[in-house]
């Protein structure tokens, strides 16, 4: 079940099963086995529980210390065979690269038209790869691609690519510069971004990205019944005055529920009919939702959605044409921010597309399902925790007509719940 | 669960009862108890750095004060040996927020940049162990703005030039022997059928090169540099320009190499003895509860996802588990009654310490046996409370 999967993102949540390695600091003893061809990821729980100043321990902590050491001590060398060499452009505070080699290029960087080109319509625009700040320096971190500063300006003899940059110009120039030029990359949204590359995900900046650019079209909504259903409509309110005129309407009329009784005398044939008559609380109903609640509404800039992303083994990606993206995330400082209002989580929601649960799902699989999700992604100094945050609709799923809604499946036959979801 | 009930807050004592509906629950505020083993959690942490040393091969030294290099707000620190000099001398961890080139494709192990916590960053600047330095100003004066002149240029190319041709050598070095380590095996298969005349020895190409990089290795003026060439970081030295040394070293192909850190060919803008005035950095009101437990000898990392501001482990976290879950206050800030309940239940639900505190303020000076020796401002006077779950 597609769905199930996405339940389950990220990996090793606090309900799944598996302990998430990357909660606590983990042992760099073990990265060997990891970086290994038949890699295997060390057990918790190898922790003592506090010092006891034995000779073994204090062997132990060294030998990890020693092992932490080794492993970022290590040198990022390219080889000639996959040199891919990189210009910085302070201009803009991006990169391009002519031609770079490499599969992690079939999901990065742009060729720019010849009017967004910063360096203009020359002949190699066509293979000026330009990579955003965060592209570059997670590529840079993980060793593939070289970059130079801008040559100087007098021709320095022998340096016609520039000097190196090191992994410290990089987070200088790319992190510490974003505000000189504009750019809206922080490092809790780099932090996000590196963290879902690494673990295999397709990631794009969002259209939110640095504006209330959000997308309210009409798949944020749900759709309006429309003129197929219109005899449906039709028949069913005639059907309704019938029973109205017969006076056996299930519905409490207004005076019923300012004076009294609610549950009126009279012959009941099931719970259901009472509950209903019991059931006042007006709810949110995310399927009746067919437009903005209020046109101006804005959504916050501590909650928008900051990034698109794809599964790793996405199919229907395309750089060119990425579609819709598997999930949405919004980066959330967590020292600067705190638990989000309902007023902010609602506006944040409301530039989500409109994505209803199966009919045939399990009532409470729907209910964490959602109508409408979010993910937020939220940085303590560099750690991340993921959230996923969905719409519920508490009210639609009444408990006492469980049994006669059933599992589903009964109208399985009837196209398939891809086809239906939308339309109710 | 309703906290309807009676609730008895007996404030001179350490113990306060809640009864509910349902079950009996008591909350212990141990304030002394904590103290006491604070102590003795410091005294055996003191014994660590000694042993430490005593095993690892060869501990970096790294001279005080060190840079810590400030952008977008965030203290970022770039080179190993800084990294674990601070674990292991003044118990600093920070977040490693970078990826391992060597394992790319993982999210367990992370690599540099470490970014320190605005608290870590204050506290070594207020010991005098580190200053602020803003790298992007650094960067921006040395490589855009011609702050290099053309024979540091020259030096810096060298250098990376001399690193590449080690890392080339190397890498060749290795594949051969992983070769003939395959080759040996198979032939003690006793399949010697498909294997050439000439598989066991090295490469002809390859030899050619190694001698070249051994060649240039050993020309006199280089000798002051051979220590320098496993370095992960150019040594200073290299900075010395050997203009000769690009024409020579050509015919071996160096790697190209991306280094860590800026330092060569950036120089510290402050010399070790004028750094009397620096910014001490901004750090939260929790700042005196983190100064106090770090000061105690614990490890402070932040907590967020544990549902706390920080963690306080007993020793390093490579090796312990963490024993608290530290929320900072201020004296007489109010909070809900409901937090205290849901911390302490958090707490033992995994097998951790709930603790609160702060700094007291300064009219209650008679309180002197909980302050720090340090005689900082900020640690006099930090009161913590420990809450747990009585089993009654």
């Amino acid at each position: 079940m597609a769905d199930a999967e996405e339940d389950t993102f990220p990996r090793g949540g606090p309900s799944g099963e598996e302990p998430d390695l990357t909660d606590e600091t983990q042992d760099f003893r073990f990265l060997a086995a990891i970086s290994r061809e038949d890699a295997s990821i060390p057990k918790r729980g190898e922790k003592d529980f506090e010092p006891h100043a034995t000779t073994l321990q204090s062997n132990t902590l060294a030998a990890s210390r020693q092992a932490m050491h080794n492993a970022l001590s290590f040198q990022r060398v390219h080889t000639p065979k996959n040199h891919s060499l990189a210009t910085y452009h302070p201009e803009t505070n991006m990169a391009y690269a002519y031609t770079p080699r490499g599969p992690l290029f079939a999901r990065m960087g742009a060729v720019l038209s010849a009017t967004e080109d910063p360096l203009g319509n020359d002949e190699l625009r066509g293979k000026r790869l330009w990579l955003l700040p965060e592209e570059v320096l997670y590529l840079m971190d993980r060793g593939t691609i070289d970059v130079r500063w801008p040559p100087a300006g007098e021709g320095g003899e022998g340096e016609g690519e520039g000097l190196v940059m090191s992994l410290q110009g990089a987070y200088a120039m790319f992190m510490g510069d974003e505000g000189r030029v504009g750019g809206a990359l922080t490092f809790e949204r780099y932090a996000v971004y590196s963290n879902l590359k690494r673990a295999g995900y397709t990631v794009h900046r969002a259209p939110s990205w640095d504006s209330d650019d959000g997308e309210r079209g009409s798949e944020c909504y749900a759709t309006i019944p429309g003129m197929t259903r219109a005899w449906h409509v039709g028949l069913f309110n005639y059907y309704t005055s019938w029973w109205n005129i017969w006076g056996t309407d299930d519905k409490v009329t207004d005076t019923e529920r300012a004076e009294g009784p609610l549950v009126r005398n009279k012959l009941y044939r099931s719970y259901p009919e009472i509950y209903r008559r019991l059931a006042l609380i007006p709810y949110h109903d995310p399927t009746a939702q067919f437009g903005p609640k209020d046109p101006e509404s804005a959504t916050d800039p501590a909650f928008r959605i900051t990034y698109h992303v794809w599964k790793p083994g996405s199919t229907t990606y395309k750089k060119s044409a990425p579609g819709p993206p598997d999930f949405r995330v919004a980066v959330v400082n967590a020292r600067d921010s705190a638990v989000p209002t309902l007023e902010q989580i609602g506006a944040l929601l409301e530039t989500t597309p409109y994505k209803p649960p199966p009919d045939n799902m399990q009532i409470y699989q729907k209910l964490k399902h959602g109508y409408k999700n979010v993910i937020l992604a939220i940085v303590d100094q560099g750690v991340v925790s993921y959230l996923r945050i969905a719409d519920a609709a508490f009210g639609r799923e009444k408990s006492f007509e469980r049994t006669s809604h059933g599992r589903g499946g009964k109208r399985g036959g009837r196209g398939g719940r891809g086809g239906r979801g939308r339309g109710r | 669960m309703r906290l309807d009930t009676k609730i008895a807050w007996h404030s001179t004592g350490t113990f306060v009862h809640f009864s509910t509906t349902h079950e009996k629950i008591v909350l212990q505020a141990p304030t002394c108890d904590i103290e006491s083993r604070l102590e003795r959690q410091d005294q055996s942490l003191r014994a660590l750095p000694d042993l430490d040393m005593a095993t690892t091969t060869s501990p970096p030294s790294v001279s005080e004060p060190l840079p810590i290099f400030k952008l977008a707000q965030k203290y970022l620190l770039y080179d190993a040996d800084t990294v674990a000099y601070l674990r292991r001398e003044h118990n600093i961890c920070g977040v490693l927020i970078g990826g391992l080139a060597q394992a790319p494709q993982q999210n367990v192990f992370s690599g540099l940049p470490l970014e320190l916590l605005p608290e870590e960053a204050r506290l070594l600047v207020e010991k005098r162990v580190a200053y602020v330095e803003d790298d992007t100003i650094n960067h921006r004066r040395t490589f855009l703005e011609g702050g290099l002149g053309p024979e540091e240029r020259r030096a810096y190319q060298a250098a990376l030039r001399k690193q590449g041709v080690a890392a080339a050598g190397e890498q060749t070095r290795r594949s051969d022997r992983r070769k003939e380590v395959a080759l040996k095996q198979k032939s003690e298969n006793g399949n010697w059928n498909d294997l050439p005349e000439d598989m066991l020895k090295p490469s002809p190409g390859r030899s050619e090169r190694q001698e070249a990089s051994i060649n240039t290795d050993v020309r006199p003026h280089d000798k002051q540099d051979d220590e320098a060439l496993f370095d992960s970081t150019p040594s200073p030295v290299l900075r010395k320009a050997h203009g000769s040394r690009v024409s020579t070293s050509a015919e071996v192909a160096p790697y190209a190499v991306t280094p860590t850190t800026s330092y060569p060919p950036l120089q510290s803008s402050m010399s070790p003895s004028e750094s009397v005035h620096v910014d001490v950095p901004d750090a939260p009101q929790s700042y005196p509860i983190f100064r106090y437990l770090h000061d105690q000898g614990y490890f402070l990392a932040p907590g967020l996802r544990f549902g706390c501001q920080y963690m306080a482990y007993p020793g390093d976290p490579l090796r312990f588990h963490s024993h608290f879950l530290v929320n900072g206050l201020d004296w007489d800030e109010e909070f809900d009654l409901l937090d205290l309940v849901s911390g302490g239940r958090l707490g033992t639900g995994v097998k951790k310490g709930f603790l609160l505190g702060g700094l007291e303020e300064v009219s209650a000076g008679n309180r002197g046996q909980g302050a720090a020796k340090s005689g900082d401002e900020t640690a006099r006077g930090v009161r913590s409370f420990c809450i747990e779950w009585g089993g009654m």
